[in-house]
């Protein structure tokens, strides 16, 4: 139970903060670094609130124990606002594009992608990887895509018109 | 006009929104809390030693230790830490502040308490049986109590409504009478920021507050009602909130929050773990219905009688309406034209988590047993079901079931878009029964109508010198919409582009009034408001003699005129007399061999008037029918010997993007809305009539009548069996 020190890049810069062993990465960005866009919602990885991105993966920030994220390159909502906004000289591989993110975010915000806006950073996330990957994915792929991203207010239908839109980076059409 | 996308579309894509368990202030302390593991016992000794302990604690509180009063958002009956007896598994026993969370949560831990079991009662009907353990000694007593001395010791609240003929009189009349029960199990709100606050308690006898809480206004008082100081000496701080669905109304955390406080001189944030919020917050109450309905000869109904028992668990503090009860029950049957009506809910004190609000409560629970029960009926009677609920609905003109006077009642024109909808793929009445393997094929219908309320609140408009103008409001956007709402309203009325119009949520000592967002009546009653709020601005315009200006210009020049100045608008609700009706169908697959059900769509079809943000509307409706599914396929808290065993997410599920079926969404425009705008509410419309669309669709395709939600395979598979057992 004593406090460590731990030592890794948040958002392409090199962060070395206090850590107890206990202590979950969401609870670290949040609270030693005060980067509270991410959110954390169930605790447990299932609800996808807490959603980064860790050398090239998307992980649920509240299973990853701060101590494993040592050395490692973390992406947050915060950095996906700065990849948008041009804001990243040199961003790592594997980022999703700001161009890409724009889209995203404005694809949302027409749509009507968000309503309580809780889940809204970790669906930025999946809709921007899976797009990156993908960029014109069959319907059944961003269902299976975004399934570990829950939504409570929605009903998914302005997330899934919201990620067409991206994908075609036009205007949100209904239906 | 375009009337552009969310007012808080982009703070939110950006991850800028704050939500309460966002703050962060200069020498904040986490706390933690200790919850009781028994339903009933009496604390004997509690042991913080071990707690105090840990590094970077700063304060461990027990109920002794707190010196306020009781809280609840109308009876105030729960203690901020639980004093000699504790009432359930999970009621806070004792908190800790620390430096950091980890060492709070460990010297939560660290606490040790001994309890001495007692009985507990964990049922309604049990509760209200003579002799039943009791949950509180005396529960008349507690400020706001709704029942008395006279009534059984467990009662929480009884109500009854009534109109017309004598039921009983009416039923013996009847040629057939169907009496059926159901049953509605809890069910948690599923809001997905767990409840958050951070209290300060200042030097100076002052408190500031930021919570997950949609009615800051209603907290402040209900705050100061428990802390035993004037509302003044409260200021509720704004903050988005994650979700709400009636769940996010109350004072929940934030008086512990503040006793640690003032405990330590620090501000404190107390971020409960979504598993205390799943076991022991406020979730949906657990109810069992009875319905008989009485059909004469000619299949017209002639009377209804409803009575329920509803699981109210340890406290009532968490219901906030008059009768402490549960006001959807008023709705059954009020889509048809019955001269008998009686309806009674009696809500019953047990030893489980104390149940709050879910999006329109005691909706779903008369709505699920009225239409199952109608459906029940129509089969029997060979009547379509679809063209039985023609053949009753009350119209425009008629009085209301409980003699209320409606405007209009639209129930004819809904009804006819749906029957047309189905009609294109088959009807309820004519069911296509494509058969493949084991799977059978249905069609479902139900129907709800449910009365729009209005609030009170007040709007400020302040012009700035570029032109563009701020509306502060009182109340958070838990996500229903009603900022961009607001700022339609106002963009509408001055004649202003969306971009020069931003909507501020206000603390509490900067507006007045406001009843919260809740009863979907937060659109009305706020349109209203902006829309005084509007005239005052425009009235002042012309009085400054800007009226030849352009509109930007003249407010331009009264903000260089005016630094700072403002206008308000204020609107206190009224008896409205409108409704809006909804009526859904579902068509479902069904497996004979397992039971399973697949829903492959929900077809609604909604009675509107003017809308003001269509996206907001619709999402409102898709979310709507989603958690409805949810309801009616999946959701159950379980509670077992008093404890709510479903522990997080993975056992209490939502439903994903995976569980969604096609979903088809019909407007039916023209109805007559209330207000300078012309509205109707949404919030509480399309997650009502889901769960009886689908047991009724169940029943079309293989035959058996589900009475018990959620509608689970196994269910389905045990009536399936049942049926081929009987001779």
């Amino acid at each position: 139970m004593s406090e460590a020190s731990v030592e890794l890049w948040v958002n392409g810069e090199r962060v070395r903060a206090p850590v107890w062993g206990t202590e979950f990465l969401a609870e670290f960005l949040r609270e030693r670094l005060g980067l509270v866009g991410t959110k954390v919602g169930c605790g447990v990885g299932v609800c996808g609130l807490c959603t980064v991105w860790m050398d090239g993966k998307l992980v649920s920030s509240c299973l990853v124990p701060a101590v494993v994220a040592a050395g490692r390159h973390v992406w947050t909502v915060e950095g996906l606002v700065a990849l948008a906004e041009g804001r990243v000289a040199d961003p790592p591989p594997g980022l999703p594009s700001g161009r890409l993110v724009r889209a995203v975010q404005q694809a949302l915000v027409e749509c009507e992608g968000l309503q309580c806006g809780i889940c809204t950073p970790g669906q930025l996330w999946a809709a921007c990887a899976l797009l990156q990957e993908e960029p014109n994915p069959p319907e059944d792929q961003v269902r299976e895509f975004l399934a570990g991203n829950l939504c409570r207010c929605t009903g998914y239908q302005g997330i899934l018109r919201a990620v067409r839109a991206a994908a075609r980076e036009g205007r949100c059409v209904g239906g | 006009m375009a009337l552009g996308g969310r007012a808080d579309g982009w703070a939110k894509v950006q991850g800028r929104a704050v939500y309460a368990g966002d703050v962060r202030l200069p020498g904040m302390l986490y706390g933690a809390v200790v919850r009781s593991p028994h339903p009933h016992a009496r604390i004997l000794r509690v042991r913080s030693e071990a707690a105090r302990g840990v590094p970077g604690v700063r304060a461990v509180l027990t109920g002794a230790d707190v010196r306020y009063g009781t809280y609840g958002r109308r009876v105030r009956d729960m203690p901020v830490l639980a004093r000699e007896v504790v009432r359930f598994a999970g009621e806070r026993v004792a908190a800790v502040a620390a430096e950091s969370l980890p060492a709070a949560r460990r010297a939560a831990a660290l606490v040790e308490v001994e309890y001495e079991p007692l009985p507990a009662v964990l049922d309604p009907q049990g509760a209200l049986e003579p002799g039943a353990p009791r949950v509180h000694q005396a529960a008349w007593r507690y400020p706001g109590a709704v029942v008395g001395p006279e009534d059984p010791p467990n009662l929480q609240s009884r109500r009854v409504w009534q109109h017309g003929e004598d039921v009983e009189e009416a039923l013996r009349r009847c040629a057939y009478v169907f009496e059926e029960t159901y049953q509605i199990p809890p069910a948690h709100q599923g809001y997905l920021e767990p409840h958050a606050c951070v209290a300060w308690a200042k030097p100076d006898g002052t408190v500031e507050v930021w919570a997950s809480n949609k009615s800051p206004h209603r907290l402040r008082a209900q705050l100061a009602a428990c802390l035993g100081v004037p509302a003044e000496r409260i200021r509720v701080m704004p903050v988005y909130v994650g979700g709400d669905f009636g769940g996010k109304g109350s004072p929940m955390d934030v008086p512990v929050a503040v006793a640690l406080s003032e405990a330590t001189g620090r501000p404190v944030k107390l971020v409960v773990e979504y598993e205390e919020d799943l076991t022991a917050a406020n979730p949906r109450h657990g109810s069992v219905v009875r319905v008989r309905l009485g059909v004469d000869g000619e299949g017209r109904m002639r009377a209804l009688d409803v009575r329920a028992w509803v699981n109210g668990g340890a406290y009532a503090a968490f219901k906030p309406v008059e009768h402490v009860n549960l006001n959807g029950f008023a709705e059954a049957g009020n889509t048809y034209r019955i001269p008998a009506v009686r309806i009674e809910s009696l809500i019953a004190y047990t030893h489980t988590v104390p149940r709050g609000h879910m999006r329109s409560p005691g909706s779903l629970e008369a709505n699920f047993a009225v239409e199952s029960t109608v459906d029940v009926a129509a089969r029997a009677l060979g009547l379509d079901p679809l063209e039985f609920r023609l053949r009753n609905l009350l119209r425009t003109g008629d009085r209301g079931t409980l003699g209320e006077p409606w405007m209009e009642v639209r129930g004819e024109e809904v009804l006819r878009a749906l029957a047309e909808v189905l009609a294109q793929g088959g009807g309820a009445g004519g069911t296509p029964r494509v058969e493949e393997g084991g799977w059978a094929c249905g069609v479902g219908v139900a129907l709800y109508c449910r009365a729009a309320h209005a609030g009170e609140t007040e709007v400020g408009l302040q012009p700035r010198p570029d032109g563009s103008v701020v509306v502060w409001v009182p109340f958070p956007d838990q996500g229903a919409g009603q900022h961009t709402v607001v700022r339609n309203v106002v963009c509408k009325q001055l004649g202003l582009p969306p971009g020069a119009v931003e909507v501020r949520q206000a603390d509490t000592d900067q507006l007045a009034v406001d009843s919260g967002v809740g009863g979907s009546r937060v659109s009305l009653t706020a349109s209203a408001a902006a829309s005084r709020a509007c005239q005052e601005l425009q009235r002042r315009v012309e009085q400054e003699g800007l009226g030849g200006l352009r509109v930007q210009e003249a407010l331009a020049e009264l903000a260089r005129r005016r630094p700072g100045e403002g206008v308000r608008g204020r609107f206190s609700g009224e008896e409205l007399w409108l409704n809006s009706v909804c009526a859904q169908a579902a068509r479902v697959r069904v497996d004979r061999g397992t039971g399973q059900v697949r829903v492959e769509e929900v077809i609604t079809v909604l009675d509107v008037a003017e809308i003001l943000h269509p996206p907001s509307h619709r999402a409102q409706v898709e979310g709507g029918v989603v958690m409805g599914l949810g309801s009616a396929l999946m959701e159950e808290l379980v509670v077992e010997a008093g404890r709510v065993v479903s522990s997080n997410l993975h056992e209490y599920r939502l439903p994903s993007v995976l569980d969604v079926p096609a979903l088809r969404l019909v407007l039916v425009p023209g109805g007559k809305g209330w207000g300078p705008h012309g509205v109707k509410p949404v919030g509480e419309m399309a997650n009502v009539a889901v769960a009886a669309a689908v047991a009724n669709a169940v029943a079309d395709a293989v035959g058996v009548r589900v009475r018990r939600l959620p509608i689970s395979a196994e269910e389905v598979y045990r009536l399936l069996r049942a049926r081929e057992a009987r001779p």
